[in-house]
């Protein structure tokens, strides 16, 4: 009798983590996001014509662009912090602030490239 | 003050699935969350199930989620959560009742990283202490602390996703022993915590170390056991 283990994708959602918590879920989101766009440029590759035209235009968008970029920068800048942090364990004693370090190089790098998708995307 | 408390049930003699139930009681500002369950238990609903045991934070019987995080309930304030507190029992374990979680899975996975000092040399000479220097003491004092509660194991979300992981406080335990010197079983160790279910599930999600009620930097010191793997030193 019992309840099973309670693993619902919800469940864990709800979790009141601090900001690892945060930067664990952005850094899967963002490894789907890619596995996705890679997904979609192969299959756009490999049926060529007008379907391969259509999936084109998904990731030709500059909305699917300023997505695939998040996921792109924020998984490349989150992994590098893991790295560093897994490679100089000492340096865990600064997780909080490695953290807001994080933050504060991604949030100008990726304000700049939304601002020069966006200017492309109406200028073109 | 009147405080409301929406708490997890579940009687698995009658219930197919959990739900929550809401008391609104009385209580200082004070007082502990533990002391709210007992009151209710006490003078609203004596069905109300939970563990608790020393209420002084040592004995780690009386770990949950409270408002959505691993805490023990006799640590935590009313006045540092507010009047609206919601219980639920510990993530990724089976519900046994209320708030009472089966931990047989978590002493299961405790019990696979060898959790006990090794040192199968003979005694040294004219002494029936194996001595240690201060320095190599500290190596590992942090890790000393674990309580056993599940709060850090059962905050993870890679433990959620497969139970077999050992999780945190295993890997807590098993820093003990491998970093203190006298022990001579932390290659062993080191290979047991190098197998799929071992310390590569750690993903710093970080959970682990805010929920640790007795503030082991757990993230830390599972971040030194996957050095030692990678390096073989201990240093």
């Amino acid at each position: 009798m019992g309840l099973k283990r309670d693993v619902s994708l919800s469940a864990g959602l709800r979790y009141k983590g601090p900001a690892g918590y945060l930067t664990y879920i952005l850094h899967r989101i963002g490894g789907l996001g890619m596995a996705i766009f890679i997904a979609v440029h192969m299959l756009a590759s490999f049926v060529g014509g007008r379907t391969g035209g259509f999936l084109n235009g998904i990731y030709e968008n500059w909305a699917f662009q300023i997505f695939i970029f998040f996921c792109v920068l924020f998984h490349a800048i989150n992994g590098l912090r893991i790295t560093i942090l897994d490679l100089w364990p000492k340096l865990l004693d600064y997780q909080t602030e490695a953290i807001w370090i994080e933050w504060a190089v991604f949030i100008p790098l990726f304000g700049i490239s939304v601002f020069v998708i966006i200017s492309t995307a109406l200028g073109g | 003050m009147e405080v409301t408390v929406k708490i997890f049930r579940y009687n698995p003699e009658k219930d197919q699935r959990g739900n929550y139930v809401t008391y609104k009681v009385e209580a200082d500002e004070n007082d502990r969350v533990l002391d709210v369950l007992e009151f209710i238990k006490g003078k609203e609903d004596g069905t109300l199930s939970f563990r608790r045991s020393c209420a002084h934070g040592v004995c780690g019987s009386d770990a949950m989620r409270i408002n959505g995080r691993n805490m023990l309930a006799c640590k935590v304030l009313i006045r540092d959560i507010g009047a609206n507190i919601t219980v639920e029992p510990l993530l990724g374990l089976k519900i046994a009742k209320d708030l009472i979680v089966d931990m047989e899975p978590f002493f299961d996975n405790y019990k696979k990283v060898l959790p006990y000092f090794i040192n199968d040399s003979a005694l040294p000479e004219g002494g029936r202490e194996r001595l240690q220097s201060p320095e190599d003491r500290a190596r590992f004092d942090e890790s000393t602390k674990c309580i056993l509660c599940a709060a850090c194991t059962t905050s993870c979300p890679s433990y959620w996703a497969n139970g077999e992981y050992y999780g945190p406080a295993a890997i807590v335990t098993a820093h003990r022993f491998i970093f203190d010197s006298r022990d001579e079983a932390a290659g062993e160790r080191l290979q047991i915590l190098a197998e799929t279910d071992g310390v590569a599930r750690c993903h710093t999600a970080y959970n682990c170390t805010e929920a640790c009620p007795r503030e082991i930097k757990i993230t830390k010191a599972i971040g030194e056991v996957k050095l030692a793997m990678i390096t073989g030193k201990l240093d």
